[in-house]
């Protein structure tokens, strides 16, 4: 019981993390039809971000919180505005590609200002990394606090896309571009936005796993395959869908690593991948619809 | 004719190719081997994604898989390389194919996901699967003897090479220009209307997999005996980055194009040598101009000025963003509702 | 009688909880020309694509020539001889148009990997023959001078000439045309109908053709089929459907349907 209690919140934690890279490319995903082959970096650079501030600069951590969603958020502003103004009307090969070329150059910008290949910046932890004990289950304060962060932020872009007047526009937008341009909605206005808010949920992410994973530059794509297959499972284009999807892929990961094997820790998701794949392309939700229409 | 068409210009690089080991020293001569290699790599890649338009990543797996294989089949059943190496090539081929089919009903994100899934689960086992594998450190491949030709072994490899890259390129620029090439290209361009024509997606997915896998796995294969060492760091994104990036700057969709395009970036690359996060960089930002501004490649940008540079179904022409009637067409289809 | 080259038998086609098609029976005669006609939303386009194997039926049979088709996939129904155009152009952009207009003859070719990869001397025969046939039927259509240009490069109307040469070289024995007049000016489309018949006469193809310019179907067709809200709900010769009340009331609704229906 206590390894099951311990593996399932370990892997609600990081699933938490996944979900809201999921959720970062089911944003972009909705607005603009563009899958985000970047989120990963998105997250890796503003998690460096933080670094710099709360270590190298000093500040607490909050403020390097907030600053790496901003970063977030500018990053991600900015790569729409120069790079997808012109892929506007590619094929999906055209945008992939470009998307993977922009992951790299983040990457390797963020190898060279902040450390070669086999450098992995530490984060301070939050709190004392002794896991506590409630009850008979152990939990690791650490990853409650991610756990908390992940679900607070969570809250507040539901909010937000709910109740602003913005998210609102976001969501018209992402339903029928041609309507919206016909209201007289910016659409290239919405796809900035889209881009910033799903670059800085990924940037948030980024600072929630700081403290509890090393920083490397390589980081990016674990979490970004593991947030695309959630985003999958839930269908692409669902907003709790990919949040369900994040939880499963974190559950199913620590199961795995704490059962069978820490290397199936890996491996793992990309097995999920490939069977949900090849037996229900358009999402586990999709299927949970369907036998109730 | 003109001087620099793209059959002399080909056939000018062939030239300078077999008479390379007559003044380069080992350096070149390795940079000339593994700038062979990756033609071979590029051309399967380009007949994949660009001709089928199929958006794979499970290129440098199946390069893995062919460089492991062929090693492997050396090491642990003391095969030997004339054996060991088709062997390998056609262990690629197949565990391509045989993952690859059920991702074949997918497409476009959902195939580049899939592939994606699969090229990491090859490094896992290229890492993990120690007793075979040996792990994370790698192996030495087996030393091998092209007596009793009077040939050392870098200049007998590289002779291979090139005579393995020369036949695949002329077997690929034939396909290319056939009813086979013809299919590629129509399910690239319109599956429906391709389905509509008799022409059977699966197996010309399928296909067009099987030779790029094939390819992938020869190229394996020679990589494992250029190297002396075979370990998973070569076969991972960033190699299937750098492959993608061939193609690209090469020219999507054009053989002559995949030739140069694995000649400039192999020369990049080493260029770069020295900082990876250099090498990043550059190639994340040749990916994304080439893909935004040049989306012809260099051939596309040959083709407009230098005339004799026509390929058969070649892509590059095709200009994206431009506003014909069925583009237009295209973009209401997806309302229509009858 | 002879039976019909294409017999559909009580298909039904279910999208979610929409009945898209309920029920149609369709008998086509060879060297037939069947308009199909309907308001918007009627199962038209659905009709065409349960036959052209897009769609699976979900009841009822299909057949070509006594032999089933139902539930098979696309490429397998278009090898036994079904081609189709689509609304929009799908003329294959990477390509000439003599490269499509090859493609066109995907299925009556054999050449396979090895024969083309190394040019074998049966598929390099093979080739030359099926290029030469190309170029007559482009001279047919009247588009010679067109064969090595891209598709794009073409007008709306003439690509539209392209895809249905492109359907017809492979001589099927049915022909689906979705909406092929579509973008067509006036004068054109005294030429198409021209076109079409010329095509019937000298192929003995069966047409079935999609369209909302009626006067291009009445004149065209032998037989007119309606469809209304994924029924049939009128089937016979052109002036018999013109006239026909129902038919009448599902383009203009109950009230008009007095005014210009002759009881």
């Amino acid at each position: 019981m206590l390894l099951f209690s311990y593996l399932l919140l370990s892997g609600i934690a990081t699933g938490a993390l996944y979900a809201l890279v999921a959720l970062g490319l089911v944003v972009v995903n909705k607005a603009t039809g563009v899958i985000n082959f970047a989120q990963g970096e998105f997250l890796m650079f503003c998690g460096f971000v933080a670094w710099m501030i709360h270590v190298q600069f000093g500040l607490a951590y909050p403020f390097a919180f907030i600053a790496a969603i901003a970063a977030g958020f500018v990053l991600g502003a900015i790569t729409d505005r120069v790079a997808f103004r012109s892929l506007a009307k590619t094929d999906i090969v055209g945008l992939v590609l470009a998307t993977v070329g922009l992951a790299f150059v983040i990457r390797g910008t963020a190898r060279v200002i902040w450390g070669g290949k086999a450098d992995y910046l530490s984060f301070p932890p939050i709190t004392s990394p002794e896991p506590l004990m409630i009850g008979t289950i152990m939990v690791v304060p650490q990853q409650m606090i991610a756990l908390a962060g992940a679900v607070l932020i969570l809250l507040i872009f539901a909010a937000f896309f709910q109740f602003t007047r913005i998210g609102k526009v976001m969501r018209a937008t992402a339903d029928n571009p041609r309507a919206a341009t016909l209201v007289g909605i910016s659409i290239e206005n919405v796809y900035t936005l889209a881009f910033g808010t799903g670059a800085a949920i990924a940037g948030a992410a980024g600072v929630l796993a700081a403290p509890l994973t090393l920083l490397y530059p390589d980081m990016g794509f674990a979490f970004f395959i593991k947030g695309f297959a959630a985003a999958v499972l839930g269908g692409l284009t669902s907003l709790s869908g990919a949040i369900v999807g994040g939880l499963l892929v974190g559950v199913v990961e620590a199961m795995a690593g704490g059962y069978i094997d820490s290397s199936m820790m890996e491996l793992s998701p990309f097995i999920m991948i490939m069977i949900v794949l090849i037996i229900c392309p358009t999402g586990l939700l999709s299927l949970y619809k369907e036998r109730h229409v | 004719m003109s001087i620099f068409s793209r059959r002399n210009v080909l056939a000018a690089f062939l030239t300078l190719g077999i008479l390379v080991p007559a003044f380069a020293n080992a350096y070149h001569l390795f940079i000339a081997n593994l700038i062979v290699i990756y033609v071979l790599l590029a051309i399967g890649l380009n007949i994949l994604v660009g001709y089928a338009g199929q958006l794979a990543f499970a290129n440098a797996a199946m390069f893995g898989i062919g460089a492991y294989g062929t090693a492997l089949l050396q090491v642990h059943l003391s095969w030997p390389f004339y054996f060991a190496f088709p062997a390998g090539a056609l262990v690629a081929m197949a565990v391509g194919l045989v993952i690859s089919l059920p991702a074949l009903r997918l497409s476009g994100l959902y195939l580049a996901l899939s592939t994606l899934a699969f090229a990491q689960c090859t490094q896992w086992v290229f890492l993990h699967w120690d007793s075979v594998t040996f792990g994370a450190g790698g192996f030495k491949s087996p030393p091998i003897s092209f007596e009793p030709l009077p040939l050392n072994k870098p200049v007998g490899l590289y002779y291979l090479s090139l005579l393995v890259a020369v036949a695949f390129t002329l077997f690929a620029q034939n396909l290319v220009a056939s009813r086979i090439g013809r299919a590629f290209v129509a399910v690239r361009d319109s599956d429906i209307a391709a389905q509509s024509l008799g022409i059977d997606l699966l197996r010309y997915k399928a296909l067009a997999f099987g030779i790029s896998g094939f390819a992938a796995g020869l190229a394996g294969g020679l990589y494992s005996q250029v190297l002396n060492f075979v370990s998973p760091e070569g076969f991972d994104l960033f190699q299937m980055v750098i492959q993608k990036s061939m193609i690209v700057v090469g020219g999507l969709g054009s053989i002559a194009g995949s030739v140069i395009g694995a000649g400039a970036i192999i020369v990049i690359l080493e260029l770069l040598r020295e900082v990876k996060g250099a090498q990043e960089i550059v190639f994340g930002g040749l990916l994304i101009f080439f893909v935004t501004f040049l989306r012809g490649g260099i051939i596309g940008t040959l083709q407009s000025y230098v005339p004799g540079w026509d390929e058969p179904l070649h892509g590059a022409r095709v200009v994206s963003g431009a506003n014909t009637a069925s583009e237009i067409g295209a973009l209401d289809e997806k309302q229509s509702t009858t | 009688m002879t039976q019909p080259v294409l017999s559909v038998q009580d298909v039904t086609v279910q999208f979610g909880g929409v009945r898209v098609l309920d029920g149609i029976d369709l008998d086509v005669r060879a060297g037939e020309i069947r308009g199909l006609i309907g308001p918007n939303g009627a199962g038209k386009t659905t009709l065409l694509n349960v036959i052209s194997g897009i769609h699976a039926p979900q009841t009822g049979k299909i057949f070509l020539d006594g032999e089933p088709i139902g539930g098979s996939n696309p490429s397998e129904i278009a090898r036994r001889g079904i081609g189709r155009t689509f609304q929009t152009s799908k003329l294959f952009r990477g390509m000439t148009v003599l490269e499509n207009m090859m493609t066109g003859l995907h299925r009556k070719t054999t050449a396979g990997i090895f024969g083309s990869g190394l040019r074998l001397r049966r598929t390099i025969n093979e080739e030359r023959e099926i290029e030469a046939q190309v170029r007559r039927s482009l001279e047919f259509v009247g588009m010679s001078h067109f064969a090595d240009r891209r598709g794009t490069e073409l007008s709306f109307g003439q690509q539209r000439v392209i895809e249905i040469a492109r359907t017809l070289i492979s001589e099927p024995k049915v022909v689906l045309l979705d909406e092929p007049a579509v973008g067509l000016s006036l004068n054109r489309l005294a030429e198409f109908d021209l076109l079409l018949r010329r095509i019937r006469d000298d192929k003995g193809v069966t047409l079935i053709l999609i369209e909302h310019v009626i006067r291009l179907v009445m004149d065209v067709s032998d037989k007119v089929t309606v469809l209304s809200s994924g029924k049939v709900i009128a089937d016979g010769e052109p002036d018999q459907v013109r006239n026909d009340g129902q038919v009448i009331e599902a383009y203009l609704g109950k009230e008009l349907r007095a005014r210009y229906s002759t009881p």
